[in-house]
C-alpha cells in the first residue's frame, strides 16, 4: 500500500517539475531516500540552496502525500514519512557515538598538521595495526582460550614451580604451563551443555583467522591501488607541482614555510639536470653494486651467526642464556638498518624514490634472512629435540617480540634524541632528524609478522602485541614533536603506503601463512601436550571430523568437497616437496 | 549532548545534517567557533535565523587557516557576496567541503574557483602565475615565473585555447592521487 501511494506521489511530482532547479528535483525525487541524501551532499551549491532543494523534496513531498492520502486513506502516509526521517536521525546518532569512540582521532590532527601527509601515514599505518590485532585477540581469546577456562579454570602447574619476575621477560617458567602457549591447551572435547571440540576449535579458529587477514590484506591493498596509483607521467610534472602537490593540511608556520622552500627549488632546479659523462656513470654504477653487495652480504651474514649462536647456545636450564639470541636479533634490526642509511648518503640516486626503494629492498631483505634461519631452525632442529617443541617456539617468539619493544623504545628515545643533540649541537651540517617513515614502517610490518608466525604456538601473542602497539604510539608521537623537523621533500604519500600494504602482504603474510601451513602439515605434534597431542599430523584432525561426519545424513556434500580437496592436493604434493617451504625461503 | 542545547532546533540540526558532511556534535562545535571569531556580532541562539556575518579579516585569522597560502581565495569562494564576508551557513559549508569526508570530485570544483582568482571560469596564465607567487613566497624571478606557467598550461591543456577548462583540471586531478588530503 505505501509503495504504490510512493509511486503514485513520485509520477506526480515529475509533472510539476518545470524549471531547471526543479529538474534537479526531478533527478532527486527518483533516487531512494539514501542516495537521495548523498546526491544533495555532494551538490556544488552553498547550504542554502541544499537546503531549500531538501524542503522543496520533503514539503512538496509532504504536501502531495496528505492530499494523495487524504483521498485514499486516512493519515497513515505523514507516520511513514516520519518514520524514515527519524531512522535517518537515528543513523546520525549511530556515526555520533562512534566517532566518540574513535581513538586519537586529536592527536592525528596534531601530527598532520605539524608534520605533513607522508609522516601522518605512519601514525594512520600503526592505528589499522592496532585494529588488526584487536580483532586477532578478540577472535583467538573468544574461540580458544575461552571455553578452555570456563570448563577448566585452573591451570596445571608443577608443584615445584612460582611465578618469578623474569618470566615478563623470558616467557618461560611458569608461563609455560598457562593457557599462554600452544602446550596449556588440551586435545579432549569439553562436556558441559554443548559439547565443544577444543581441537577442531584450535584448527579452525587459526585457519579462519589467517584467511580473514589475507581476505583483508587483498581488499586494502586492491582499494589502495585502485584509488592511488599513477603511472608516473614526468611529462605533467610542472602542472602537477604547481596545482596539486600541496599539501593543504599542514598548518604550522615552520612546515608550510619549508614546503615553500623546496618547492621554489624544485621548480628552478631545471638547469642542474645535465647529462653525466660515462665515466661519471661507471663511477655511479661501480659505486651501487658495491654497496648492494655488501648489504647483501651483511644480511645473510646477520643470518648465519643467528644460525650458529642459536646451535652452539640452547640451553634449557640456563634461562638467562635463552635470552641472548633475541637481544642478538633486535641488536642487528636496530644497527643494520642504520648502516643502510649510512651508505645511502655516499650514493647519488636520480630521484628520491628511487633511494627509497632501494632503502626498503635492503631492509627487507635482511629482516626475512634472519627470519627464515630462525623458522627453519625451530623448525628442523627444535621440533625434533624438545617433548613439548610447540611451547619452546611460542616462547621464543614471545622473547623476540618483548625484546623488539624494547629495542624499538630505545631506538626512539636514543637514536632520535640522539640524533638531534648531534644535529643541533654536535655536528650543525647535519641539522634537525626527519623523521624516517619507511624504516618505521618496515619495524611495524617485522613486528606484525612475528605476531602472525606466533599466533598458532602462542594464542594469545595478539594482546602483548596490541599493547605493544599501543605504547608506540605514544613514544613515537612524544618523539617526534620534540626531536624532529617536519620532511623536506614532499613526497608522494598515496603511493607510498600502497607500497607498504603490498610490502606487508607478499613477503611477509604468505611467509608467515606457509610457515603455519608447514607447521600443520608436516610436522608431527608433540607427544605430551597441546591440542593435538597423539596425531600424526595436525591436519589429521579435519580427516577425523570428516570420517565422524559421515555418520551423520546430510552432511554428505562436505565429505565429498573435503575428499576432492585432499586428491588435488595430494596430486600437487608428489610434484612438489617442500614447495611451501622453499617458496618461503626464495622470497 | 541529548537535546538541551537551545542554539538550533532539531529540524535545523536535521537539514544541517542531511546537507553537510558533519555529525550534530560537530555543527554545534563549528557554531562554537564561529561565535568565538565574534562574540558581540554572532548571537548564541539560531533559531530564528538570524542574518549576521562575520568579516573576512577575522575568518582568516583561525589557526586553521592562518598559514594556508590561499585562505583569502578560500573564504571568498564561499562567501556569497564575493569579499569574503560568511554567514554561517557559508561557514559551515566552507569547512564541510573541506572536511576530509567530502568527495574527491567536490573538492576538486571548489579548488578550481579557489585557484581562479579572476573568477571567470577558466585558469588563465595570471590566474597560475598568482598561485605560484602565493606558493613559493614570491622568491622566483618573473621569467621562471613565467616559464612554468607557460609550461603547466602546455602539458594540461586540453582544448588548446591556452588556458584550462574545468575539464583540463579535472583530468589532471585524476593523475594525482595524492590531491587535497
Amino acid at each position: 500500500m505505501v509503495v504504490c501511494v510512493k509511486i503514485t506521489v513520485r509520477a506526480y511530482l515529475v509533472i510539476l517539475c518545470v524549471t531547471e532547479e526543479q529538474n534537479l528535483v526531478k533527478e532527486l525525487v527518483a533516487l531512494s531516500t539514501q542516495d537521495r541524501i548523498w546526491a544533495i551532499r555532494d551538490l556544488p551549491m552553498s547550504v542554502d540552496e541544499k537546503k531549500h532543494i531538501r524542503w522543496v523534496l520533503t514539503d512538496k513531498q509532504l504536501k502531495v502525500m496528505s492530499f494523495v492520502v487524504s483521498v485514499i486513506l486516512g493519515t497513515k502516509l505523514k507516520v511513514q514519512c516520519l518514520f524514515s526521517q527519524s531512522f535517518r536521525r537515528c543513523g546520525y546518532n549511530l556515526r555520533s557515538a562512534r566517532q566518540t569512540l574513535e581513538l586519537w582521532q586529536g592527536i592525528m590532527k596534531e601530527i598532520g598538521g605539524t608534520f605533513g601527509t607522508s609522516v601522518l601515514s605512519y601514525f594512520v599505518f600503526l592505528k589499522w595495526l592496532l585494529m588488526f590485532n584487536i580483532f586477532s585477540f578478540l577472535v583467538n581469546f573468544g574461540f580458544i582460550t575461552i571455553p578452555l577456562l570456563v570448563f577448566d579454570p585452573s591451570p596445571n602447574i608443577p608443584p615445584n614451580v612460582s611465578f618469578r619476575g623474569l618470566e615478563i621477560l623470558t616467557g618461560a617458567g611458569y608461563f609455560q604451563y598457562t593457557i599462554m602457549y600452544y602446550g596449556g591447551y588440551s586435545n579432549e572435547t569439553l562436556g558441559g551443555p554443548v559439547k565443544y571440540n577444543m581441537q577442531l576449535a584450535y584448527f579452525f579458529t587459526i585457519a579462519i583467522y589467517m584467511v580473514l587477514c589475507g581476505i583483508a590484506l587483498i581488499f586494502s591493498m586492491a582499494s589502495s591501488f585502485k584509488k592511488n596509483y599513477v603511472l608516473a607521467d614526468p611529462s605533467s610534472n610542472k602542472a602537477w607541482q604547481l596545482l596539486s602537490s600541496w599539501d593543504f593540511s599542514i598548518t604550522n608556520e615552520r612546515a608550510v614555510r619549508q614546503r615553500k622552500n623546496n618547492l621554489r627549488e624544485s621548480l628552478s632546479e631545471k638547469a642542474q639536470r645535465r647529462q653525466l659523462t660515462l665515466s661519471e656513470k661507471l663511477k655511479h654504477f661501480g659505486v651501487y653494486l658495491g654497496f648492494w653487495l655488501l648489504s647483501t652480504g651483511l644480511a645473510v651474514g646477520c643470518g648465519a651467526s643467528i644460525y650458529y649462536l642459536y646451535a652452539a647456545n640452547w640451553s634449557l636450564l640456563q634461562e638467562a642464556k635463552t635470552l641472548l639470541v633475541p637481544f642478538v636479533v633486535s641488536l642487528m634490526n636496530l644497527v643494520v638498518p642504520l648502516f643502510y642509511s649510512l651508505f645511502n648518503k655516499f650514493e647519488h640516486y636520480s630521484s628520491q624514490r628511487r633511494q627509497i626503494y632501494a632503502l626498503v629492498v635492503r631492509n627487507v631483505l635482511l629482516k626475512m634472512s634472519i627470519l627464515a634461519v630462525l623458522c627453519y631452525y625451530w623448525m628442523n632442529v627444535v621440533a625434533k629435540k624438545f617433548s613439548c617443541w610447540e611451547s619452546m617456539v611460542g616462547q621464543a617468539l614471545y622473547r623476540l617480540v618483548i625484546f623488539d619493544f624494547l629495542f624499538l623504545m630505545l631506538g626512539s628515545f636514543f637514536g632520535e634524541f640522539l640524533s638531534n643533540v648531534i644535529g643541533t649541537r654536535l655536528l650543525p651540517r647535519l641539522g634537525v632528524p626527519e623523521f624516517d617513515v619507511a624504516r618505521n614502517v618496515l619495524e611495524l610490518i617485522y613486528a606484525q609478522t612475528l605476531a602472525w608466525i606466533g599466533i598458532y604456538f602462542s594464542p594469545l601473542l595478539p594482546a602483548i602485541q596490541i599493547f605493544k602497539l599501543f605504547i608506540l604510539f605514544y613514544i613515537k608521537k612524544v618523539s617526534l614533536m620534540k626531536n624532529c623537523q617536519p620532511p623536506r621533500r614532499s613526497g608522494r604519500a598515496a603511493q607510498m603506503q600502497t607500497i607498504f600494504i603490498a610490502l606487508l602482504f607478499f613477503p611477509y603474510f604468505v611467509g608467515s601463512l606457509s610457515m603455519v601451513a608447514y607447521t600443520a602439515w608436516r610436522l608431527t605434534p608433540s607427544e605430551q601436550c597441546g591440542p593435538f597431542r597423539g596425531l600424526n599430523n595436525t591436519f589429521s584432525v579435519v580427516g577425523v571430523w570428516i570420517d565422524d561426519l559421515g555418520g551423520i545424513p546430510g552432511s554428505q556434500w562436505v565429505v565429498w568437497i573435503y575428499q576432492n580437496v585432499i586428491r588435488t592436493i595430494h596430486g600437487i604434493k608428489n610434484n612438489s616437496e617442500d614447495y611451501l617451504f622453499i617458496l618461503y625461503l626464495k622470497l | 549532548m541529548g537535546n538541551k542545547q537551545t542554539i538550533f532546533t532539531d529540524e535545523q540540526l536535521d537539514a544541517y545534517q542531511d546537507c553537510t558532511f558533519f555529525t550534530r556534535k560537530e555543527i554545534l562545535r563549528l557554531h562554537g567557533r564561529y561565535h568565538e571569531l565574534a562574540p558581540h556580532l554572532v548571537p548564541m541562539d539560531y533559531t530564528n535565523e538570524p542574518d549576521c556575518k562575520v568579516p573576512l579579516a577575522l575568518i582568516v585569522n583561525m589557526p586553521e587557516l592562518k598559514e594556508n597560502p590561499f585562505r583569502n581565495r578560500i573564504v571568498e569562494s564561499f562567501s556569497e557576496d564575493g569579499m569574503g564576508n560568511l554567514s554561517f551557513n557559508e561557514f559551515v559549508d566552507m569547512f564541510s567541503v573541506l572536511s576530509e569526508m567530502a568527495p574527491r570530485e567536490l573538492k576538486a570544483i571548489y579548488a578550481f574557483k579557489i585557484y581562479d582568482f579572476n573568477v571567470d571560469n577558466y585558469l588563465c596564465k595570471e590566474d597560475l602565475e598568482k598561485t605560484l607567487n602565493r606558493l613559493t613566497k614570491e622568491e622566483l624571478t618573473p621569467e621562471e615565473v613565467q616559464l612554468v606557467c607557460e609550461k603547466a598550461i602546455e602539458e594540461a591543456d586540453l582544448d588548446g585555447d591556452s588556458k584550462l577548462s574545468f575539464a583540463d583540471f579535472e583530468n589532471m586531478i585524476t593523475r594525482a592521487p595524492d590531491f587535497l588530503r
